[in-house]
């Protein structure tokens, strides 16, 4: 058999790549941890893989970019959640509006602010500032804004895992009384990673960030566009 | 009476089937893609197809029982979709070192204000729009 094929090079690529995943969500349901986490070990096992076999990202990506293309029929299942929950949207959407307005507005000026005074290039600022959102819908965003949505898929998995840590202090500190609050900040803030958290807090909490996380990701691909001619 | 059986048989099908499910999602999916290539808008293909589910779901044509089960084995696998696309790390070896630091401390930083203030926005929203009325204990 020929190693280099390209039909072996792809099998060989996506099935590292599922099993790793694989591995990693059943390391961490027996060991709960940031370390074990499928966001931090798959990732990082991969790495290592490719490191030893030579590969370069080019030729890996050319093999799974199918599994990325799923992010697509993923951004369609969200309609489901949305669907369930629009009582809730329905009762609650000003107090939600105010709050995704407040946290997008805040996701975007401090990536730019802080990139900047760092002097960090237009690309990586660009790439850093749909970080906060789901991955489905940020990378879709940096593209549209002229930034890299490989790298914005980085930063977005490097927010969820610092998010969901932070997450947890700023709820010690800050004063908040009411469940909607202390959703929406994993939902916002964290996305996926945060949702998780706020289910294991409370499961208002849950559903509430996961339709924070769900609506923030829909109005920031919405106003893409228009944030593409602004930048 | 034939093709209303088959119609129901049909139904008792899909909701049971998470394979079929999955189907669905993906044929929405795709004809969310030739909406978008059809009519030249800038919206993608996946955000078309979620508008159409809605539409559908809105208008009591499909139910989302149909969709449930494909739906959140979709949302529950997610992050090994995007997991390949974290590879890219490989080409930017340069985030090894200071410009790596940077980045993560913009992340951090970023983070916590975005938290805070989200946070505080929909706690003082939630108090100026009648206060205690919506506390907790109401979503419950």
């Amino acid at each position: 058999m020929n190693w280099n094929s390209v039909i072996v090079q792809a099998v060989f690529w996506s099935a590292a790549t599922i099993l790793f995943y694989l591995a990693g969500k059943r390391l961490h349901r027996r060991r709960p941890g940031w370390w074990t986490s499928p966001l931090m070990a798959t990732p990082l096992l991969l790495i290592g893989l490719a490191l030893a076999l030579h590969e370069t990202y080019g030729a890996y990506i050319r093999q799974t970019h199918w599994l990325v293309a799923l992010l697509g029929p993923a951004t369609v299942a969200f309609a489901v959640p949305i669907w369930e929950q629009r009582a809730l949207i329905r009762r609650h959407w000003p107090v939600l509006t105010a709050g995704m307005l407040a946290g997008s507005g805040t996701a975007m000026a401090s990536a730019w602010g802080l990139a900047r005074l760092l002097g960090l290039s237009g690309t990586l600022q660009l790439s850093l500032l749909p970080r906060s959102i789901s991955t489905p819908f940020a990378m879709t965003v940096s593209g549209e804004i002229g930034g890299v949505p490989d790298l914005t898929a980085v930063f977005v998995i490097v927010t969820g895992i610092c998010g969901a840590a932070l997450g947890e202090a700023i709820l010690k500190i800050l004063p908040l009384r009411s469940a909607m609050a202390r959703g929406a900040l994993f939902g916002m803030g964290a996305h996926g990673a945060g949702v998780a958290k706020a289910h294991g807090i409370g499961s208002e909490e849950g559903a509430i960030a996961g339709l924070v996380m769900v609506l923030v990701g829909l109005v920031n691909v919405l106003a893409a566009p228009l944030l593409a001619r602004l930048l | 009476m034939t093709f209303r059986k088959t119609l129901l048989g049909g139904r008792r099908t899909i909701r049971s089937s998470r394979i079929l499910q999955i189907g669905l999602v993906l044929a929405f999916w795709l004809a969310g893609e030739a909406l978008a290539r059809g009519t030249g808008l800038p919206v993608p293909g996946g955000i078309l197809g979620l508008a159409l589910v809605l539409t559908l779901l809105a208008s009591g044509r499909l139910s989302h029982l149909s969709l449930r089960r494909g739906a959140n084995w979709f949302l529950a696998e997610m992050l090994l979709f995007f997991i390949p696309a974290v590879l890219a790390v490989l080409d930017h070896r340069e985030f090894l070192g200071l410009l790596g630091v940077k980045v993560l401390a913009v992340i951090l930083v970023g983070t916590v204000l975005v938290m805070s203030v989200t946070a505080l926005v929909v706690e003082f929203s939630i108090r100026l729009c009648g206060g205690l009325k919506v506390d907790s204990h109401e979503l419950e």
